[in-house]
């Protein structure tokens, strides 16, 4: 089937569209840091309070509460209070789970609502911008008349719609808008990358592609890189918010109302990013054992060894490393959180690099 | 820092034990040799496989029956002429089929993976005096395969007198091979 | 996998969590690796040795070499995938190629020191995998802990008063935790103070550490079904060309890597001819000469002399026969040719496959031997041929204007001295180039050869096809295995093993209970156990209708 220009030119627009929305968020999310309302001033009062919560955190215990005991009005505290117990930011309005039976979670709407002008416009700005990728993603499906993650573009601007989905729920989950420059920024970053450098044109796929298991193997791939994506970012949040804490707590800097002080702490970025990570890490077992199914049926063996074959078990690897390094105490703070950076740099490189440069039987980026 | 020594001591030891078992492993696994060099395999009466009946056409159009053939001991040479080796062998195999054919031997090609064309012209520059059938897929060795271990060309097969697979040579067969197979094969109790 | 660390332990209530804790934990230090020192009997070394073998830093380690040990067999050309890459890699880097030979860089994942790295890893698998099936399998059939004596400093805590009684409160409250399907456990008649009293203690989960075992123990059985497939299984190549047939046995095959354990006689005895082969390009827009579809038509019969069939065989559209099956890999020309000798006879006449040296064009390289009229030629073919500065280039991969450009030789093609030849290699010492080459021929066109040496015919054009032939008995354990394995994975990482008590005391007013809800997870849990614990509480609260929540009363406690 000859490919539908109009939907390829519908595509291409709502691709721009996206990527300039997203930047305005980028901005707005920019804003909330410079003038948006002070947030985690309670953090600097409650510092002691911040560390014995830090260990109730590795058990699980709501640090929210904790925090929120020692907090002003419970008016103020639940708009502003971004992620801190990773998964009870709730809890600070309903008295978190120290006391009393829990009252039902303020709504997320609410609460992003109220942290806000800047916030709410980023938040709304996002949201356009997600609506808008997707019609990008799907137009381009309707075009090619299949699964729109053919080839590298297809497929970084699959995956980037992916992260922006995951974090809108994080967003609405957790509470976790402060994250919106990092994360919006990285998906700008790579979209841009897309549009730019790697831009494949609509067109239909060589034989070897042209199989439903493109829709099963790639879908996977693309789905699991999205949400390491939002993973990876969150671990650079937290080594720095990391860094920040111990030199707090080494008295080498004070706690006041910075950039670094409206992040999440990073007990609760730690908690987050695992999370995520092990979200991601069963799609991407599906994924490879479905690309191992696909090169069956194409090449006549499950496993060969070949370059992005390898890359991907790699990366697997790695992740598994990480998720072992988490049960180990010793290696629970930082050390774990290179780990996962290294395993998303390992997927990054199998993705631009050895797709690219190495050849092998995967060479499909459509990139030369 | 002593017990930090030997606990590398001991660590290095069992990779390294560890690292021959692997090797141990590797080794089984490892895809097995599919070369042939040349050899020579030969049953004993009484032991021999029934050789495979065909039917095929020669290659200059004519059918050949090979059951017409019980009776005499056949040499069944697997060969092709884009085949150094085979090419080489032939004049081997034409002077032993002479000297053999009032002793009750018969010679018969089975020409792989070849056109007729190019066959009979190697066929007629060596004077080569007995038949080829033309077998371009395989056919005929697929079946033999079944019965013997054939794995690569030229292999020749000499067959005894009541139909059985008495012994093979791998690879380009040289004269004392023939003699050797020729003889033992007129033992057929 | 290997053990919580020690931190959980110091938590208030001990023996809540410390027999959470101790569920899983393996011997005494065997995450933190042997901090008493080496011992000093040698069955001590052993047990210290093993003890290292099967801890998370040692798992962890070897992860990270295992990932690491694959970077080069990705990045340096190996032995088993490409072969001719090595060869080019020893011409381009003399001096570092036998060195990087010499310590398996060529057959990394062949190598001994790789399979190392992943055997000490399942024997380091295998060695915290056994034991732990034993502890679950113990802890299923313990029921749950105690309640502690103080809820409230667990990590999850909740308090509310209730109208009923304080038997009465724990019984509700045990009816709604045993609908939920926890294990109870209710004190017993031997239990004295504190542990007398009224307190249920409940416990959930036992699937995640199921599934944790299941999803290791999967990998051991992929790592066993592909030591299968080496073993049993076997992979082989066969060019052929349209209009041919082969039968699937040894010599036939133009590759074959056969698994250890296979012998000639396995393979299966299937024929198979290939009638025609279709390739479709597309003619225009942007991609035009990117290819749209490849078919092969084929006739086969599983057994000699059995029931012919037909099939497409596609790529990712195999053949299969019994068990075996085969794949259309590659495709290129053959154009067929007729040689003469000096005296006009025939000398040779065949389709001469020609191998692509650009994918794109399928401009091809080929070789033609007529060793009885003592010529050879070797040239290039080019599907659509076009003359571009005077160098013959192709423009698109169909054969829509096909030509031949031959360089001649004559004299002795060297394959009467016995030593086995490349067809597609000609070997030029000892002839003599044929003047007048490189000749341009069209389809249909003779070059007469000066000097009577005879002449060549380009006569047609046919296609082959590269067929993969494969068989692997160890393709579908692998698989249920890899399925099995995200099974496991799902339930290890979504199941939570958790625990909550609730007790009831007479409340200060006399009429009614004051309930206190504990609640205790393991803490590298995915978390979301807040929002359980919070409705449970709220369900077991509603049971008795009690006051409202007084959350208020211990703020700032």
């Amino acid at each position: 089937m000859a490919v539908n220009l109009g939907m390829a030119h519908v595509s291409s627009d709502f691709m721009i569209v996206a990527l300039l929305v997203y930047s305005l968020a980028v901005l707005a999310f920019a804003g909330d840091y410079a003038f948006g309302r002070p947030r985690r001033a309670t953090a600097s009062a409650a510092a002691p309070e911040a560390e014995r919560s830090t260990e109730l955190a590795a058990v699980g215990a709501a640090v929210g509460a904790a925090v929120a005991a020692g907090s002003a009005s419970a008016a103020e505290v639940p708009a502003g209070q971004a992620v801190t117990g990773g998964g009870s930011a709730d809890g600070a309005a309903a008295g978190g789970t120290a006391q009393g039976v829990p009252s039902p979670r303020l709504g997320a709407f609410r609460s992003i609502w109220a942290a806000g002008p800047w916030v709410r416009g980023a938040v709304t700005l996002s949201t356009v911008g997600m609506l808008a990728h997707l019609v990008a993603v799907v137009s381009r499906g309707a075009a090619v008349h299949r699964a729109p993650w053919g080839n590298m573009y297809e497929f970084i601007t699959a995956l980037t719609c992916v992260a922006a989905i995951f974090f809108g729920y994080i967003v609405v989950r957790y509470r976790a808008w402060a994250l919106g420059v990092f994360v919006m920024g990285a998906v700008v970053l790579a979209l841009g990358l897309a549009e730019t450098i790697i831009y494949t044109p609509a067109g239909p796929l060589v034989p070897a592609l042209q199989s439903y298991w493109l829709s099963i193997h790639v879908t996977a791939m693309t789905l699991a890189t999205g949400i390491f994506f939002v993973a990876a970012v969150l671990g650079l949040l937290y080594l720095v918010a990391e860094r920040y804490r111990a030199r707090i707590a080494a008295g080498k800097a004070q706690a006041g109302n910075g950039l670094l002080d409206r992040i999440p702490s990073a007990a609760a970025l730690d908690k987050l990013t695992y999370r995520t990570a092990i979200f991601g890490f069963p799609i991407w077992t599906f994924g490879v054992i479905a690309g191992a199914i696909w090169a069956d049926q194409a090449w006549g063996r499950y496993w060969g060894w070949d370059p992005v074959e390898t890359w991907a078990f790699i990366t697997w690897v790695i992740y598994a490393a990480y998720l072992h390094a988490r049960a180990t105490a010793g290696w629970r703070g930082a050390r774990a959180h290179y780990i996962q950076l290294l395993g998303f740099a390992s997927l990054i490189t199998n993705m631009l690099v050895v797709q690219v440069f190495i050849t092998g039987m995967h060479s499909y980026a459509g990139v030369n | 820092m002593f017990r930090a020594r030997r606990r590398t001591v001991i660590t290095a030891a069992t990779v390294a034990a560890v690292l021959l078992a692997g090797a141990l492993a590797v080794t089984l696994l490892t895809q097995g040799n599919g070369n042939a060099s040349d050899s020579m395999i030969e049953y004993p009466a009484g032991h021999r496989p029934l050789a495979p009946d065909f039917t095929a056409t020669s290659l200059t159009g004519t059918p050949i029956k090979f059951a017409s053939y019980r009776g005499k001991t056949v040499v069944l040479n697997f060969w092709g002429s884009w085949c150094p080796p085979c090419r080489d062998e032939a004049p081997t195999l034409e002077a032993v089929a002479q000297q053999y054919a009032p002793k009750g031997v018969a010679f018969l090609g089975d020409d792989v993976a070849d056109t007729p064309v190019n066959a009979l012209v190697f066929d007629r520059g060596a004077s080569i005096s007995y038949p080829s059938v033309n077998d371009p897929g395989y056919a005929i060795v697929q079946d033999f395969s079944q019965v013997a271990p054939i794995s690569d060309t030229p292999t020749t097969v000499v067959i005894d007198r009541t139909g059985h697979v008495a012994g093979m040579v791998l690879g380009a067969a040289t004269y004392a091979d023939l003699t050797t197979l020729l003889r033992d094969a007129a033992v057929t109790r | 996998m290997h053990a919580p660390r020690s931190t959980e332990s110091a938590e208030p209530s001990d023996e809540a969590t410390g027999s959470f804790g101790q569920d899983d934990s393996g011997e005494a230090g065997s995450g933190t690796g042997g901090t008493s020192g080496p011992p000093a009997a040698s069955a001590g070394w052993l047990r210290w040795g093993w003890r290292q073998l099967t801890s998370m830093r040692t798992a962890l380690v070897l992860l990270c070499l295992l990932a690491l040990g694959s970077v080069p067999g990705s990045v340096l050309p190996q032995q088993g995938s490409d072969p001719a890459a090595v060869q080019q890699y020893y011409a381009s880097h003399h001096w570092l190629a036998p060195w990087l030979n010499r310590i398996g860089l060529f057959n990394v994942f062949a190598s001994p020191w790789f399979a190392a790295i992943y055997l000490l890893l399942f024997a380091s698998l295998v060695g915290c995998v056994v034991p732990r099936t034993f502890r679950l399998a113990g802890s299923a059939r313990t029921p749950p802990p105690r309640a502690p004596r103080n809820l409230a400093r667990l990590p999850h805590s909740a308090s509310y008063a209730s109208e009923l009684s304080p038997e009465a409160a724990v019984d509700a409250a045990a009816s709604v935790l045993g609908g939920q399907r926890f294990r109870l456990r209710r004190p017993a008649s031997g239990d004295v103070g504190h542990d007398a009293g009224h307190w249920v203690s409940a416990e959930k989960g036992y699937l995640r550490e199921v599934g944790n075992l299941i999803f290791h123990l999967s990998l051991l059985g992929v790592l066993i079904a592909i030591a299968i497939g080496g073993l049993f299984g076997y992979k082989a190549d066969k060019l052929l060309v349209e209009g041919s047939t082969f039968a699937d046995t040894t010599s036939a095959l133009d590759e074959f890597h056969p698994g250890r354990l296979v012998a000639g006689s396995d393979l299966a005895p299937f024929s198979l001819t290939l009638d025609t082969f279709t390739a479709t390009y597309l003619t225009s827009g942007q991609s035009a000469g990117q290819p749209e579809s490849f078919s092969a038509k084929v006739t086969y019969a599983a057994t000699p002399g059995g029931q012919q069939r037909t099939d497409n065989i596609e790529v990712n559209h195999p053949l299969s026969v019994d068990s075996v099956k085969v794949y259309l890999i590659g495709h290129g020309y053959a154009p067929v040719f007729r040689v003469t000798n000096a005296k006009g006879q025939v000398s040779y006449e065949q389709a001469t496959p020609f191998i692509p040296a650009n994918t794109g064009t399928l401009l091809s390289d080929g070789v033609i031997k007529a060793p009885d009229a003592s010529l050879g030629f070797m040239g290039v073919f080019v599907p659509t041929a076009v003359m571009t500065n005077g160098t013959l280039e192709s423009l698109f991969p169909a054969a829509d204007n096909p030509a031949v450009s031959l360089i001649g030789y004559s004299g002795d093609l060297g394959m009467n001295s016995g030593v086995p030849q490349s067809v597609y290699q000609l070997d030029t010492t000892g002839m003599t180039k044929i003047s007048g080459s490189p000749h341009l021929m069209y389809q249909g066109q003779t070059w007469k050869l000066p000097g009577s040496r005879g002449s060549i015919t380009y006569v047609g054009t046919k296609q082959w096809v590269s067929l993969a032939v494969t068989y692997d008995p160890g393709q579908i354990p692998a698989l249920v295995c890899g399925l099995l394995a995200i099974a496991g994975l799902l339930l290890s990482f979504f199941v939570r093993r958790r625990r909550m008590f609730v007790r009831a005391v007479p409340a200060a007013s006399g009429a009614g209970s004051v309930v206190t809800v504990g609640g205790l997870t393991r803490s590298d849990a995915s978390g979301g156990f807040e929002d359980e614990f919070a409705s449970l509480s709220a369900e077991l609260a509603g049971q008795d209708r009690p006051a409202p929540p007084n959350n208020q009363s211990e703020t700032g406690a």
